[in-house]
C-alpha cells in the first residue's frame, strides 16, 4: 500500500515537474524586453544611439498612447518571424489600454527577416499596404546595416502614420505621405535635360552660322507634270502575329488591415520580408 | 586675238553699262536709257567696226604670249588707252584706269555662246543690304566680325552654268508593312504584315544646274539657287557691260556627273514618296536609268561679296536675281561658351523648379 502511494506521488511529482520543466521551457521559449521598448538583443545599435532610440520610442508612445516597440534578435527560436513577433508583444505585455494598442518592428539577423505586428488600435493606423509602405521606407537604410538610421525612420514613419489614423482616415493604398523632395536626384535629372537642351539650341544657333552646302538633289528642277507611275504592284508576302500576355490588373480596392490569432490568443495584424 | 568691247552712248559716247533697275542699258553720265533690242543692232554695228582695229592690237598681244604669262592676256582699253591684264577666262570686266565697264569679244563666240542669260536684277546696294541682314540674328557672330564690317570688294559676276535636261527612267521595290493591334482578356495581338511593293515610271528634270567655272566654289553656287529660269534671256553680249563674265572652264561632259547624281537622288525620293500607307518603308532595289538632252549653256548673275578677318578670307555670294545671300561666318567662341553655360545653368534651374513644383502638388 505504502508503495502505491509513493508511486502515487512519484507520479503525480513527475507531473508536475515535467509540466513545470515544459512550462519553463515555454517560458525561456519568449525572450524579454525587460520592460523596454528597445530590445536589442542582437546589439546591432550602440549604446548611445540605443539611448536615443529609447528615447525617441518612449515620448512617442506615451504622447500618441500606443506602444512603439523595437526588437532586434539573432535568433527566432525556430519560430517564423510573425509568431515571435507576436509572442515577444504579448508576454512582454506591452500595449495600451485594453485592445493592448501598440506596433512592433522585429530584425531577426538568423535569415535577416523583418516584421512589423500590429495590435489593438494598432491594427487600424498601420493596413497592410501602410506595413509594406513603411518597409520600403526603411529598407534600404536596414540593407545597409544603417540600424539606428532605419529604426529611427520607423519611429517617426508610426508617429506619422498614428497622428494621420487619429483623423479618423488612416493611411492606405493611394494615400500615403509624400516621399521626400529627393534634391540631389533632381538636380541630376535637372542638370541633364538641362544640358541636352543648351546644347540643342546652341548647336541650332552655331548651325544658322552655316549657310554654303551642297543641295543634295535636283528636287527644284522636277518638270512639271513629268512624273508618271506606269507600274505600281504591291505583292502580299507573309503576316507575322506577335502576343503580349495582358497584366491583370490588381484590384484597385482593398486596403485595410488582415488580421490572425497568436498562440496566446491575442488579435494581430502585421506584415515583414527579407532585408 | 580678242578684242574689247565698250558699249557707247550713242548720245554722249560715254560707256553704258546693264542697269538692273530699269532692266536697261543705262548712260551713268548722262542718264539715256536704250532697250535691249536696240543695243542688239547697235552691238552688231561695232562688232565689225572691231574688226578693223585687229591688226594693231594683235601685235600688241604677241609680244606678251611671248613671255612668261600663258594664262593672262593683256588688252587695250578703247576709252583711254590703258592696258589691261585678265584671266584667259575672263569675258567681261572694267578698266582699272577709267574704270568704264568693257567685254571681251571672243570669249562669246562660236560654241562658247552662252544660250542663256538671266539679267542682273539686283543692283549693289541690294548685295551690301542682305549681307547686313546675313549678319542679323546670329548671336554668335564676332561682334568685332559685324563692327568692322568692311568688304574688300563686291562684284557682280556673271556665272557660267551648264544646264541639264534629264529623263529618267525608275524602277524600285520596297519591303513595307502594315500593322494591325488588338486585345483579348488574356493577350495584346500585333499583326504585321509584309507586302513587296514595286514602283516603275519615268520622272523628267529640266535644266538642272552645273556651276561651269573653276573659280567659283560648287557649294557656295549650289546654295544660292534655285534660279527662275522663267526671266532667262537669249544671251547678247550687252547683258554683260558693268558686271564681270567667266566663260566656262569646265566643259558639259566633267558638270554632268553632278547633275546625274543630283538627277538620281530626287528621282528615287519621288518614287519613295508614292509608296504611301504603310507602316514602314524600306527600299529594297532602286535603278535609275537616265537619258540626258542637250546641255545647255547659261549665264547667271551673282553678286560675290569678300571680306578677310583675323587673316581668313570670308565669301558671301547672293543670288543676283532672288536675293538669297549665302556664306559661312566666323564663330565667336567666347560667346558660344558664354550662351552654352548660361542655358545649361537656366534650363537647369527651370526643369530644377518644374520637378519641385510637381513634387509639391
Amino acid at each position: 500500500m505504502k508503495k502505491r502511494i509513493a508511486a502515487f506521488f512519484l507520479i503525480i511529482f513527475l507531473c508536475f515537474t515535467v509540466s513545470a520543466a515544459a512550462y519553463a521551457q515555454e517560458e525561456s521559449n519568449i525572450d524579454s524586453g525587460n520592460g523596454l521598448r528597445l530590445a536589442d538583443m542582437a546589439d546591432l545599435l550602440q549604446e548611445s544611439e540605443e539611448k536615443a532610440l529609447l528615447a525617441l520610442l518612449d515620448e512617442m508612445s506615451e504622447r500618441q498612447q500606443l506602444d512603439i516597440v523595437v526588437v532586434t534578435a539573432n535568433t527566432l527560436n525556430g519560430k517564423t518571424p510573425m509568431e515571435y513577433a507576436d509572442d515577444f508583444y504579448d508576454y512582454n505585455d506591452y500595449g495600451f489600454g485594453a485592445q493592448k494598442d501598440g506596433v512592433l518592428l522585429l530584425v531577426s539577423m538568423e535569415d535577416r527577416d523583418w516584421w512589423i505586428s500590429t495590435t489593438g488600435y494598432g491594427i487600424t493606423a498601420f493596413t497592410d499596404a501602410g506595413i509594406t509602405y513603411i518597409g520600403e521606407q526603411f529598407l534600404p537604410a536596414l540593407g545597409d546595416g544603417d540600424y539606428a538610421d532605419a529604426f529611427t525612420t520607423f519611429a517617426q514613419l508610426c508617429d506619422k502614420f498614428i497622428t494621420q489614423a487619429k483623423t479618423g482616415e488612416p493611411y492606405d493604398k493611394g494615400s500615403f505621405p509624400k516621399e521626400p523632395f529627393s534634391f540631389g536626384a533632381n538636380a541630376c535629372i535637372a542638370l541633364v535635360v538641362g544640358g541636352f537642351f543648351a546644347v540643342i539650341t546652341t548647336t541650332a544657333m552655331k548651325g544658322s552660322l552655316k549657310s554654303v552646302r551642297f543641295h543634295p538633289t535636283a528636287a527644284d528642277y522636277v518638270r512639271s507634270g513629268s512624273m508618271q507611275v506606269t507600274d505600281a504592284k504591291e505583292l502580299f508576302l507573309y503576316t507575322h502575329i506577335d502576343r503580349i500576355k495582358r497584366q491583370k490588373e490588381s484590384s484597385s480596392q482593398g486596403g485595410g488591415s488582415t488580421t490572425h490569432t497568436s498562440s496566446s490568443g491575442m488579435n494581430h495584424g502585421g506584415g515583414g520580408g527579407k532585408f | 586675238m580678242a578684242g574689247l568691247q565698250e558699249y557707247k552712248c550713242p548720245c554722249c559716247g560715254g560707256a553704258i553699262a546693264f542697269d538692273s533697275t530699269a532692266q536697261k542699258m543705262k548712260c551713268p553720265y548722262c542718264d539715256s536709257e536704250f532697250e535691249m533690242e536696240a543695243l542688239a543692232s547697235y552691238d552688231n554695228e561695232l562688232k565689225n567696226q572691231q574688226e578693223d582695229q585687229m591688226d594693231w592690237e594683235l601685235s600688241d598681244n604677241a609680244q606678251w604670249q611671248d613671255g612668261e604669262a600663258n594664262g593672262l592676256k593683256t588688252y587695250v582699253c578703247e576709252s583711254c588707252g590703258g592696258e589691261m591684264i585678265a584671266d584667259e577666262n575672263t569675258a567681261a570686266t572694267s578698266c582699272p584706269f577709267c574704270g568704264n565697264p568693257v567685254v571681251v569679244m571672243g570669249q562669246f563666240s562660236g560654241a562658247l555662246k552662252p544660250d542663256y542669260v538671266i539679267p542682273f536684277k539686283l543692283d549693289k546696294k541690294a548685295a551690301k543690304e542682305a549681307l547686313h541682314r546675313h549678319y542679323g540674328g546670329k548671336r554668335f557672330l564676332p561682334k568685332v566680325f559685324q563692327d568692322q564690317n568692311h568688304i574688300d570688294e563686291v562684284k557682280g559676276v556673271y556665272v557660267p552654268f551648264w544646264l541639264f535636261n534629264a529623263d529618267a527612267a525608275v524602277n524600285a521595290r520596297f519591303k513595307t508593312t502594315r500593322i494591325q493591334t488588338w486585345s483579348d482578356s488574356d493577350y495584346y495581338y500585333t499583326k504585321t504584315s509584309y507586302y513587296a511593293v514595286t514602283r516603275g515610271g519615268s520622272i523628267g528634270f529640266e535644266r538642272v544646274p552645273v556651276d561651269g567655272s573653276s573659280k567659283m566654289a560648287d557649294d557656295l553656287m549650289e546654295s544660292i539657287e534655285p534660279f527662275d529660269f522663267s526671266e532667262a534671256v537669249d544671251f547678247q553680249t550687252a547683258y554683260l557691260a558693268g558686271y564681270l563674265a567667266d566663260k566656262y572652264d569646265v566643259d558639259a561632259a566633267q558638270s554632268m556627273e553632278r547633275a546625274n547624281e543630283r538627277i538620281k537622288k530626287s528621282a528615287e525620293q519621288n518614287f519613295r514618296q508614292t509608296v504611301q500607307g504603310y507602316a514602314s518603308v524600306i527600299p529594297e532595289a532602286m535603278s535609275v536609268q537616265l537619258q540626258n538632252g542637250k546641255a545647255k549653256y547659261a549665264l547667271y548673275p551673282v553678286w560675290l561679296l569678300n571680306t578677310t578677318w583675323e587673316g581668313k578670307q570670308y565669301t558671301f555670294a547672293m543670288n543676283g536675281q532672288t536675293g538669297k545671300m549665302v556664306g559661312d561666318l566666323p564663330l565667336d567662341k567666347g560667346a558660344y561658351r558664354k550662351w552654352l553655360f548660361g542655358l545649361w545653368a537656366a534650363a537647369s534651374a527651370v526643369v530644377f523648379g518644374i520637378s519641385y513644383l510637381l513634387w509639391m502638388l
